[in-house]
């Protein structure tokens, strides 16, 4: 037995540096939902190139609906459950589901605003909308963004960058 | 060497084994890991596709990039100035209805008018009140037509239609919108944001002073005409301002004499004229004043009125908490070297949402008229306190319940309680 113990020390090394890399590699999961981060995309006509959070607010409120130059702005939002609804409603505008239609009955409802912004089903049909309007703007999860549309800056920052503040 | 070998092999299989069981989920997190990846770069290649649309337009873009808010508009860059936008997504009718049954039960002994359904003199009775068949659609990317139809019980169950709004609106940008047709004046803050459908407001009635004119409310609240609105370039101050010019015909009932003739104040054409200002750092914030002028012509009475409305509100509304006020000075100017009557007015209401259905409220209201004066001698002086519960059963039905007491001068003050199931569709 005396002539295997030093087998047995490496065997037992071996083994916990096995379960040391097996563990490694678990901890590396996928990022969670919540940490996924959400662009603001505009069509690639559209000058502009950097907005605040007070101007997303004002936005996708309905208190500002023009560009100016690429005329009025086209909101496309996704339907309820997705992470970009979460994240329009949580970081944006700071209200739940219920407060979000009242306001815009009450905003249609007075004469400020003529839609709704139009609720989509999937990114891709975001996309497909954001590319085809001039003034349109949307949320979108990073991970889904594909040619053809532009990322805005966020508080003069982008997706990835430390700070972003649409996550 | 033998045994050697034996435990190195021993070791192999006992290391590999674990591994060739965490093979596949190694594997596998390999792979999230390597389409993390791609979609990390899919981001960067759409933030660089970003900074390099930005270079490259880089005259337009130093324009307009990061100022966007509230500088005036950058004018078009297309050569016609047409409307380029495809806007497939945005056309199409849309149809919203409003309404609303009440239960109105009252201690007064001498009977005043009684509006939407509910009858004179009667202790306690239920109505209908208003329907409200709200349609807009999209007429261009930038033009739009928004009606109002609002069929109204009388007090003996019978139903009167009206256009109340019928607008063509064309907006040019934020800084200039313009609408053409029958809208509600922007005499007051509760007019321009509050219609006919009481499901959007949390009381179960208006105001007094700014009930509609037809149901006894002091001010001209509708007019045919234009009217422009906008922005105006103010940093976070955030100022707008209202403009209307139109036409009202003011029939107003006379509030404290049911079936008395109607007063017609035949009105001349209205000036409206408003600034208020929604500060940035305080959304919700809603502070200004609007001022209107026209001339009237009562029937049967000789006499030629000016007539000028001042008012001023200050307003904070979340999705949980509101409180309105606004105060209003009406003067009667009776021409030539007549007598001047001025009628102070305001009311306050103040509400909280709790959880997510319940909503409390209380509202004071004021208003002195006096008894001589040609056109209001019917409202005299009342005050008085609102309270009630709004309890939001969903998204489209509201249940209402509220007590008003009504101070009056030289007449029996009236408490009444009032039921609405407030709904839309």
């Amino acid at each position: 037995m005396r002539k295997y113990r030093k087998h047995l020390v490496c065997y037992g090394v071996a083994l916990l540096l096995a379960a040391c890399y097996a563990f490694a590699t678990q901890v590396k999961e996928k990022p969670k939902d919540e940490d996924v981060e959400v662009a603001v995309i505009v069509n690639p006509t559209n000058p502009v190139e950097a907005l605040s959070l007070a101007d997303l607010r004002k936005i996708f409120a309905g208190e500002k609906q023009s560009w100016g130059a690429p005329g009025p702005i086209a909101l496309f939002v996704r339907g309820p459950g997705a992470r970009e609804r979460e994240v329009l409603l949580n970081r944006i505008l700071k209200m739940n589901e219920s407060e979000y239609q009242q306001h815009w009955v009450r905003k249609i409802y007075s004469g400020e605003a003529s839609r709704q912004p139009l609720a989509l089903l999937s990114n891709g049909m975001q996309l497909e909308a954001i590319r085809a309007e001039k003034g349109a703007i949307a949320l979108i999860s990073v991970q889904d963004i594909h040619q053809g549309v532009k990322v805005v800056k966020i508080e003069g920052r982008v997706p990835g960058m430390s700070g972003y503040p649409l996550k | 060497m033998k045994r050697t070998l034996t435990v190195a092999v021993l070791i192999a299989i006992s290391v590999g084994a674990p591994r060739a069981h965490s093979q596949d989920s190694s594997e596998s997190a390999q792979i999230k890991a390597l389409i993390q990846e791609v979609n990390d770069l899919k981001a960067r290649i759409a933030v660089l596709e970003a900074k390099q649309a930005g270079t490259q337009s880089s005259v337009v873009s130093a324009q307009a990039s990061v100022k966007t808010n509230d500088d005036p508009p950058a004018p078009p860059q297309t050569a016609s100035g047409t409307e380029t936008t495809s806007f497939g997504f945005l056309r199409g009718i849309k149809l919203q209805g409003f309404g609303s049954l009440g239960y109105k039960a009252s201690d007064i002994k001498v009977p005043e008018n009684s509006f939407f359904g509910f009858r004179p003199g009667s202790m306690g009775n239920f109505a209908i009140g208003d329907v409200d068949l709200f349609v807009t659609s999209a007429l261009t990317s930038k033009a739009t037509v928004l009606s109002e139809i609002v069929f109204t019980e009388t007090d003996s169950q019978k139903f009167e239609t009206d256009i109340e709004r019928l607008l063509v609106k064309y907006d040019f940008n934020d800084y200039f919108k313009t609408s053409f047709g029958r809208f509600h004046t922007a005499t007051s803050y509760y007019n321009s944001v509050f219609h006919h459908g009481r499901w959007l407001q949390t009381a179960v009635d208006r105001p007094l002073v700014v009930e509609f004119a037809d149901d006894g409310g002091l001010l001209p609240t509708q007019e045919i005409g234009v009217s422009v609105t906008g922005r105006i370039p103010s940093g976070k101050l955030g100022l707008n301002y209202v403009a209307q010019y139109g036409s009202a015909d003011t029939i107003r009932p006379q509030i404290n004499r049911p079936g008395a003739i109607e007063i017609d104040e035949n009105n001349g054409n209205g000036v409206t004229v408003g600034l208020f200002a929604k500060p940035d750092w305080l959304p919700g914030l809603d502070i200004g004043g609007s001022f209107y002028h026209d001339r009237l012509s009562p029937d049967n009475q000789p006499i030629h009125i000016d007539q000028s409305i001042g008012s001023t509100h200050v307003v904070y509304t979340t999705p949980r908490f509101e409180f309105l006020n606004e105060a209003f000075i009406i003067q009667h100017r009776v021409e030539g070297g007549g007598q001047t009557f001025n009628t102070p007015a305001f009311y306050s209401l103040i509400s909280q949402k709790f959880g997510r259905k319940w909503r409390p409220y209380v509202r004071y209201q004021y208003a002195n008229a006096s008894t001589q004066s040609p056109l209001f001698g019917d409202v005299g002086l009342r005050h008085g306190p609102s309270a009630g519960v709004r309890f939001d059963y969903n998204d489209y039905l509201a249940l209402k319940i509220q007590y008003n007491r009504t101070l009056r001068r030289q007449l029996a003050t009236i408490n009444d309680l009032a039921l609405q199931l407030a709904f839309r569709f």
